[in-house]
């Protein structure tokens, strides 16, 4: 008798359960976990009067975009980035010293420059490479590969340390141009 | 002897019932386990309010990052309109609403009117532009948002190999 008055008492919670996942199912389907990834650049505040700085010329790596997606590059006409990274970490560091490259890290600018019927997806294929080529200098200086020196916990001391040691005097100097009118 | 026996027939007694009260698994547990789930869904995920009316290709990269502080990020679509009454050449749209070229000074301006005053400087503009678009557009929005001094900028990418 006393045994069963007590099932009596409980309530059946089996159907809950039920509810609850027909709700964690609205959400999942009716929502989207946002995902803020992709490559972050600062751009240079607004001038009135923009005056011109001359930079040495070997400081300056230069790739052009044209409209027919086709890149020049230091003079080169390309069809693809191939290589493109290793060069340009030669050119960053320039450990031989070589006249033709950038006289030191700090100096060196990547500058970019896209016609205006260039496709935005050929900008960011070229926007990716010196940033990769960029990490990866990094990385390697404090042992690490551009990916995981990318994933760096920035909040943790540790790595923050890390971090500034990789970047220190080597900024991504990279010069995004305004693009010349189409048929330019 | 006699009194260790009489107490052992006691405990017989006392498990018997308890292991018959127990022949069914509680689950009573199992709904505040899919709540918690439910909860923890609720607040990392935002719900889509407005459909986008772009249509967005978001192109490929590797060495992308992340960026932690999701408050601060406002983001501006750009790609062909999805529908084709709007016509085909590509257009920005943020929040359920068409923004045009010289709105976007204007745009700004509002955005960081909903921001706490010391964050205001550090608000990123995430740019999600389809693959397509033309390097014209993107500089013109470049250019209208240094005018309106928001110069960080997200180029939303796909990562590479994933989805």
């Amino acid at each position: 008798m006393r045994s069963k008055n007590l099932q009596s008492e409980s309530i059946n919670t089996g159907s809950m359960a039920d509810i609850a996942f027909l709700l964690l199912i609205f959400f999942l389907v009716s929502t989207t976990i946002l995902q803020e990834k992709g490559l972050i650049l600062r751009l240079p505040p607004e001038v009135k009067n923009p005056t011109s700085v001359e930079v040495k010329d070997r400081n300056v790596y230069n790739i052009r975009i044209n409209s027919r997606n086709q890149y020049l590059i230091e003079k080169d006409l390309r069809q693809n980035l191939v290589g493109l990274r290793e060069e340009l970490q030669t050119f960053v560091l320039n450990d031989t010293g070589s006249a033709e490259w950038a006289e030191s890290p700090e100096k060196a600018v990547v500058s970019i420059k896209a016609d205006r019927g260039t496709d935005y997806k050929t900008f960011i294929a070229v926007l990716d490479e010196v940033k990769a080529a960029y990490y990866e200098i990094y990385g390697k200086r404090v042992g690490v590969t551009g990916a995981e020196f990318r994933l760096l916990d920035l909040s943790d001391p540790e790595q923050r340390a890390l971090y500034d040691k990789g970047r220190a005097g080597i900024p991504m100097n990279i010069s995004i141009a305004e693009p010349d009118a189409a048929n330019s | 002897m006699q009194p260790t026996v009489k107490p052992k027939e006691n405990d017989m007694k006392k498990i018997k019932t308890k292991t018959r009260s127990k022949a069914e698994i509680s689950t009573a547990s199992l709904p505040d386990i899919v709540f918690l789930l439910l909860f923890f869904f609720m607040v990392t995920a935002t719900i889509r309010t407005v459909d986008d009316q772009v249509e967005v290709t978001q192109p490929q990269a590797e060495a992308i990052s992340k960026v932690d502080q999701k408050t601060l990020i406002r983001e501006l679509a750009v790609g062909p309109p999805k529908d084709a009454l709007v016509g085909s050449e590509a257009r920005i749209y943020s929040e359920g609403k068409w923004i045009k070229m010289e709105d976007i000074a204007q745009w700004v301006m509002e955005q960081k009117q909903t921001l706490p005053e010391s964050q205001r400087d550090q608000m990123i503009v995430m740019l999600r532009a389809d693959e397509y678009v033309k390097m014209g557009m993107v500089a013109d929005i470049q250019t209208e948002l240094r005018k309106a001094d928001a110069r960080k900028i997200l180029y939303r990418t796909r990562q590479q190999g994933g989805q």
